[in-house]
């Protein structure tokens, strides 16, 4: 099996806003991803314990303070983009993640934050991912996912979110991404997150069919999850289907040996980083959930000799646990 | 994110001769971000920045702010000329459609062309028979293209509403659905008959054919045009009759394609039919009664494990008939009374759970977890 390539994940992930990575296009083509990918990079180094010293605090938090629209109320991925829902969730999930001294978390822009979230709950209790209308499960996630950091979930928000991921339910188990769409990995991983962070996991109909349907997407020869029935492993699966699988607590109906040798067998072992099937192009996604995954496997582990490599990954909020214990978690406490 | 991209390793002349040929690219790119950002920020709402728009979209379809901006200068464009409306957005439609030839899992870019339609619904000018054409040529470039699929419901959704608004009477609008979801299911049918492992048909099969019943049920059954369904869709026995007769050529031509394998358990255990089973009295009217179904269903997989014990080099079970097996004997042991009987299924159950941990060891986990519950529920019954 191919050993874990810890520094050179380490140096993969300094490198992505290296002088030499901005030498190329593709480095700019991606502007519009640059607050996700700084989310991501920060989960990889967070999971490696090296994540300050790597990418201090106060750089990234300039960036990110000049990625707030205030015009929308919310954070664009880039300087002078629009706020997205999603650049919005990882602005904050990279705030929280940082502020591992202090006791209570704190955002520079909670109030309007939270209204701009608000806001783009839909009659039918469906998230828009921004203005423009589109609605996806992957938004309600984002959603209550942000406003849960925030400690501003409240009764009316959970109980339509949560109606409308119920009417996403399919006869197999799964979820999709709207009432009515064929279940899939990510969006099955969206819709149970929501239902843990907002204490619904009771609702799933089956949860027994889910997890059999969860558990069938690890395929042979490779040991690799895929995302639907019948389709190509590759490596994001293994954060989308396993944190499902450990939410449910059923993390032990697939087989971790053959899935780490796959994960494993996706780095780039010159350049670092994963990707999604053996031999193809690396990015900091991929890196991200390949170790976002290796971490949930490694909770598996019974021998613990020399200590945890990896920092344990919270399956709900795919953030360090040290993180997720800070914030109130729903149901409040009536106080 | 990358997906399906051979990683490339480049000689240092090589990549130096990629940077120079990026820096070039770069500043184009750069400074046509820079001119449309601009032009925002002065509320620039011309044609002209409708084409640079269009310019950077080309080179990066994912930009969502610059397609948040073109949304913007077009609906400015509408109001300012509303007769321009419908060619503006067909022009976008027309755009799009190229678009997604290069990328077809692009979210940003099937978002887009949902806004157009939705704009040209509020007047009543989205053409969504055409829009069904579109889809089926993409999904025909890839069959499972999961965008594809949604945006295939999101037109048959928007033509319902269409039909919805513009009928006079109830009844029209219930034939009218009739057609559209008669059709839609016929288009399932032909997805299948192309490629039986097409899950995203069977999952869209599962959500047409309870709609269907209920509108043929209502409304088609003096219609000529629905001369297909008289005796498929007399009941929902009819139709399960003939979904699983459908199924059993799927799992002689390839019996490790999941797809079937869901789409059977489906069969077996939703309402629909099996209320309808448990309706009737056993053997009333000449049907089957649910447990005759589902012996049968059981003789089927278990004769076609044979053949593939026999084809197979040491003589193992195949695994989805194992599973497939359990899903039946567990609805079985459910209808027995006798406890001796129910006894015998039971263990035959376990044995095939003990059999999938030895053969399907990937989920070995999953047998042992479901062993042991079945056990226990054994038992405590």
């Amino acid at each position: 099996m191919t050993e874990f390539l810890r520094d050179k994940h380490i140096q993969y992930v300094k490198d992505l806003d290296s002088k030499i990575t901005q030498k190329s296009y593709e480095y700019w083509l991606s502007e519009h991803l640059r607050m996700n990918g700084l989310y991501w990079g920060v989960v990889v180094l967070v999971t490696l314990d090296v994540l300050e010293e790597t990418l201090p605090k106060k750089d990234v938090f300039t960036y990110i303070e000049s990625c707030w629209d205030s015009t929308q109320g919310g954070y664009g991925s880039f300087p002078g983009h629009d706020a997205h829902i999603l650049s919005t969730l990882s602005a904050i999930q990279i705030q929280a993640i940082y502020q591992k001294e202090v006791e209570e978390l704190d955002f520079p822009h909670k109030n309007e934050v939270v209204s701009y979230i608000k806001g783009l709950q839909r009659e039918n209790g469906s998230f828009q991912g921004d203005t423009f209308g589109e609605i996806d499960t992957r938004f309600t996630y984002t959603a209550i996912n942000a406003l849960s950091i925030l400690g501003e979930l409240d009764t009316e928000l959970v109980s339509k979110g949560v109606d409308f991921i119920m009417k996403c339910e399919n006869f197999d188990g799964g979820f999709g991404m709207v009432p009515g769409a064929e279940s899939h990995a990510a969006q099955v991983f969206v819709c149970v997150a929501t239902l843990s962070i907002t204490s619904s996991l009771h609702l799933i109909k089956n949860k027994e069919i889910l997890c059999e349907w969860l558990s069938e997407r690890q395929v042979l020869p490779s040991g690799g999850l895929n995302g639907r029935p019948e389709k190509l492993p590759d490596v994001c699966y293994s954060w989308w289907v396993l944190s499902s699988l450990s939410i449910l607590d059923k993390l032990s109906w697939i087989d971790d040996k053959k899935l780490k040798e796959y994960i494993l067998g996706c780095q780039d072992e010159l350049g670092g980083g994963f990707c999604d099937r053996p031999g193809n192009q690396t990015d900091v996604f991929h890196t991200c959930f390949g170790i976002a995954g290796l971490s949930l496997l490694e909770s598996l582990e019974q021998d613990s000799a020399g200590g945890p490599v990896l920092n344990p990954v919270d399956p709900t909020y795919c953030m360090p646990y040290s993180t997720t214990k800070k914030f109130r978690k729903w149901p409040y406490d009536k106080k | 994110m990358q997906h399906g991209i051979k990683r490339t390793i480049l000689s240092k002349e090589a990549r130096q001769d990629k940077y120079e040929r990026d820096a070039i690219k770069i500043s184009t790119y750069r400074n046509l971000t820079a001119t449309i950002f601009q032009r925002r920020a002065e509320s620039d709402f011309s044609t002209e920045a409708l084409e640079l728009a269009t310019n950077l979209l080309n080179l990066n379809p994912e930009f969502y702010s610059v397609w948040n901006y073109r949304r913007e200068i077009l609906l400015d464009l509408i109001k300012k000329e509303p007769g321009s409306k419908k060619t503006r957005l067909e022009y976008d439609l027309k755009m799009i459609m190229a678009f997604l030839r290069r990328y077809p899992k692009c979210y940003w870019i099937w978002n887009h062309r949902v806004w157009c339609l939705q704009e040209l619904a509020t007047s009543n000018e989205a053409n969504w028979a055409f829009e069904l054409g579109i889809v089926s040529k993409l999904l025909e470039m890839d069959a499972r293209n999961y965008h594809g699929w949604q945006y295939r419901r999101f037109v048959v959704e928007s033509m319902e509403d269409s039909k919805k608004h513009n009928a006079s009477n109830s009844d029209e609008y219930a034939t009218e659905l009739l057609e559209i979801t008669f059709k839609e299911y016929q288009y399932t049918t032909a997805k299948i008959n192309n490629n039986i492992s097409n899950f995203s048909a069977w999952h869209n099969r599962s959500k047409v054919i309870p709609k269907l019943y209920r509108l043929w049920k209502s409304h088609g059954q003096n219609s000529d045009q629905y001369r297909e369904l008289v005796t498929t869709f007399q009941s929902p026995y009819s139709i399960l009759i003939h979904e699983l007769e459908l199924i059993k050529t799927g799992m002689y031509m390839d019996a490790d394609d999941t797809s079937i394998w869901l789409y059977l358990q489906w069969l077996l255990t939703d309402q629909l039919f099996v209320d309808d089973l448990n309706k009737r009295e056993d053997g009333s009217d000449g049907k089957k009664s649910f447990r005759s179904i589902l012996d049968e269903e059981l003789d089927i997989i278990e004769e076609l494990n044979e053949l593939e014990k026999d084809d197979h080099p040491e003589n193992k079970d195949h695994v989805w008939c194992l599973k497939s097996i359990i899903v039946i004997k567990k609805l079985i042991a459910k209808e027995l009374v006798d406890k001796e009987q129910k006894y015998r299924v039971e263990s035959e159950i376990k044995e095939a759970f003990e059999k999938l941990i030895e053969l399907d060891s990937l989920r070995k986990g999953r047998y042992i977890d479901q062993l042991k519950e079945f056990r226990e529920e054994v038992t405590t019954v």
